[in-house]
């Protein structure tokens, strides 16, 4: 199985994209620590610049401790009459500001990644499932002391391990550059590297089953491409209200059935990178689950699969040559 | 009863379709160990089929088989044999020496032991010189060098080999004869499937012909090739009265440039045959040479597989 698994990694090494994903996750870290300058100053956001050019104005420089004042220069008071003062739990000001671009940058990195990286992932590795099942390079690895689950689970856990790798690297990259520059440490952002290697894996589960099913890359990618499509399309928020009785659940059976790719984009992501609080987590464990129940149907059809299919029977005689 | 390399019995392959493909009809078939072992047929025959079944590629529709006595269906039963397919596709970005080294790794060959049988194996194939060269760069004759190379890595009990001849030179396919010589006396069971049956006649010591699924000879190459009551008799001319008389037995014959003539003589047994050469010598013509007539395999694979014997 190591041998399968170092193999797919030579593969992966060997496919130009997956080496291209690294660089573009290098661009991006990179141009988050040269090309976003921070001015901070007692702790809070005086300005930002983003390759040179301002982004956020120069705004209240207040510390905490200091009074809140209103537009006509009077203190605010709170609910016991005193002066209301800064600090940072406010929820606005100038350390909220700071807040804001931070979140704003994790937000921008993980959205990309997920709605981008995944999809840009599954092209790179998308043909490595199917080419298990082609003729002259399955012959010599099933015919190794492996059992077939050795074999898919070996390139399956090298995929995944790539993809942890470049995950990892780019949101652990962006998430040390922006909490060095701010002062800002939020391990919650780290959260959301699980998450987009998790749906990574379950829309994956997708290119398993139909690659080995078919043996063709290309349909398997194709097919992918298209649950997530369908997947986008029932996360508009009330859709089922909005389509005929008729269709109704149809809509609602799909969305509990297939995995939920946009909702957990537009919701779980940004939440883990703005810091917002987590709501219900279905979406994702559904996903999970769905994920699940292909990779095992994937891992059936691959032990039972007549592999290297053999030469049709009997046809025209054709002579031996001597 | 000797240790066997391969037992089957009854194992076929039915493909589901429509209609449904028989590619192998129930064959038993039994290889010793150490035995050398030829595997013929036309395409379509179902010698891949049995290839396959044998090696966990596909699965039997009905029977057993087993390989140093373990069940097939045991990806253990795998961990003795060296195996090259036929049209093999190896990993292009892999050098000679890298595709050795995984492909060994998978077969369980230790860490320790794997660059030196590599280098070992890459000298043997004579592809020391190119060891340390993607694959993708080979011609196909180093690409079949190579995956001898490879099913050898794990020092196999048992060696299937897939057509090893395909696309090697003449001094290739000598020196690939000469290797699986070598392999048959260190005692290693060599399953040679063929389509040059010079190849097979030469080095194998028994021979199955598959034709439309089934299994339509097996023996050996001797007993297989020697025609039933036929001898050759290789004499100087005969004079006209003797052929008259002897023309009942005596059948073809061939005229060597060194004046003698080789007959293919016919007799129901070995008396009636010394009574023909009692006659030759009494109207005094010699004899050279008399030797159970045979045919070569390729007049036998001719001869069961074309359309009229099937």
């Amino acid at each position: 199985m190591i041998g399968l698994f170092l193999l797919t990694l030579r593969e992966l090494r060997a496919r130009k994209v997956v080496v291209g994903l690294f660089v573009v996750a290098t661009v991006i870290w990179v141009a988050f620590a040269f090309a976003l300058q921070l001015d901070i100053v007692d702790g809070s956001l005086a300005g930002a610049r983003l390759f040179g050019q301002e982004t956020v104005e120069e705004g209240p420089t207040h510390a905490p401790g200091d009074v809140m004042l209103d537009d006509a220069g009077q203190p605010i008071l709170g609910d016991d009459g005193t002066p209301r003062t800064y600090g940072d739990e406010l929820p606005f000001g100038a350390s909220t500001l700071l807040e804001s671009v931070v979140f704003t940058a994790q937000a921008f990195v993980s959205g990309a990644a997920y709605w981008i990286g995944i999809l840009l992932a599954l092209f790179a590795t998308g043909g490595l499932v199917a080419s298990l099942t082609e003729r002259g390079q399955v012959d010599v690895i099933l015919t190794k002391p492996l059992s077939r689950s050795q074999v898919l689970g070996g390139r399956l856990l090298a995929v995944g391990a790539v993809m942890l790798a470049l995950v990892t690297y780019l949101f652990g990259a962006v998430w040390l550059v922006m909490s060095i520059k701010s002062g800002i440490w939020s391990p919650r952002f780290l959260l959301a590297i699980l998450v987009v290697w998790a749906m990574f894996a379950v829309v994956y589960s997708i290119v398993t089953l139909v690659g080995v099913w078919s043996g063709s890359g290309p349909l398997s990618f194709i097919v992918t491409l298209g649950v997530v499509f369908v997947s986008l399309i029932l996360a508009i928020p009330d859709l089922a209200l909005q389509v005929n009785r008729f269709w109704r659940p149809v809509v609602v059976g799909a969305y509990h059935l297939l995995p939920k790719f946009g909702s957990v984009g537009t919701t779980l992501v940004p939440q883990l990178a703005t810091g917002g609080s987590v709501g219900s987590l279905y979406a994702l464990a559904s996903s999970l689950l769905f994920g699940t129940v292909l990779y095992a149907l994937a891992f059936f059809l691959f032990s039972r699969k007549d592999l290297a299919p053999c030469s049709p029977p009997p046809g025209p005689h054709e002579s031996p040559s001597r | 009863m000797p240790d066997l390399a391969i037992s089957t019995a009854g194992l076929g392959k039915t493909y589901r379709g429509r209609p449904p493909v028989e590619a192998l009809q129930p064959l038993s078939l039994d290889v010793a160990a150490g035995e050398t072992f030829g595997l013929l047929g036309p395409n379509g025959a179902g010698k891949t089929t049995l290839v396959k079944l044998l090696l966990g590629l596909a699965a039997p529709s009905s029977g057993t088989a087993t390989l140093f006595g373990r069940p097939i269906a045991e990806a253990e039963a795998r961990r003795p044999v060296g195996y090259l397919p036929e049209g093999h596709r190896f990993p292009p970005f892999l050098t000679g020496r890298q595709t050795l080294d995984v492909f060994a790794r998978m077969s369980g060959v230790p860490d320790n032991e794997r660059p030196r049988r590599a280098a070992e194996l890459l000298d043997l194939v004579r592809l020391a010189g190119a060891a340390d060269r993607k694959v993708g760069t080979y011609s196909k004759g180093m690409l079949q060098r190579l995956g001898i190379a490879q099913a050898l890595m794990n020092r196999p009990r048992l060696v299937i080999l897939d057509e090893p001849t395909d696309g090697v030179d003449p001094v290739g396919r000598r020196e690939i004869r000469t290797l699986i010589e070598t392999l048959r006396d260190e005692g290693v069971t060599v399953f040679l499937n063929s389509h040059l049956l010079s190849e097979v006649e030469r080095i194998c010591t028994r021979v199955a012909i598959l034709n439309g699924g089934r299994m339509v000879r097996l023996g050996t190459v001797d007993a297989l090739t020697q025609r039933a009551r036929a001898w050759s008799v290789t004499t100087t001319p005969l004079p006209d009265a003797t052929a008259a008389a002897l023309a009942d037995a005596f059948g073809d014959a061939t005229e060597r440039p060194d004046g003698l003539v080789r007959h293919v003589v016919t007799v129901p047994d070995r008396v009636a045959l010394n009574a023909a050469l009692d006659r030759l010598r009494t109207d005094g013509v010699e004899v050279e040479a008399v030797e159970p007539a045979r045919q070569s395999l390729e007049d036998l694979f001719v001869e069961v597989v074309a359309p009229s014997a099937l």
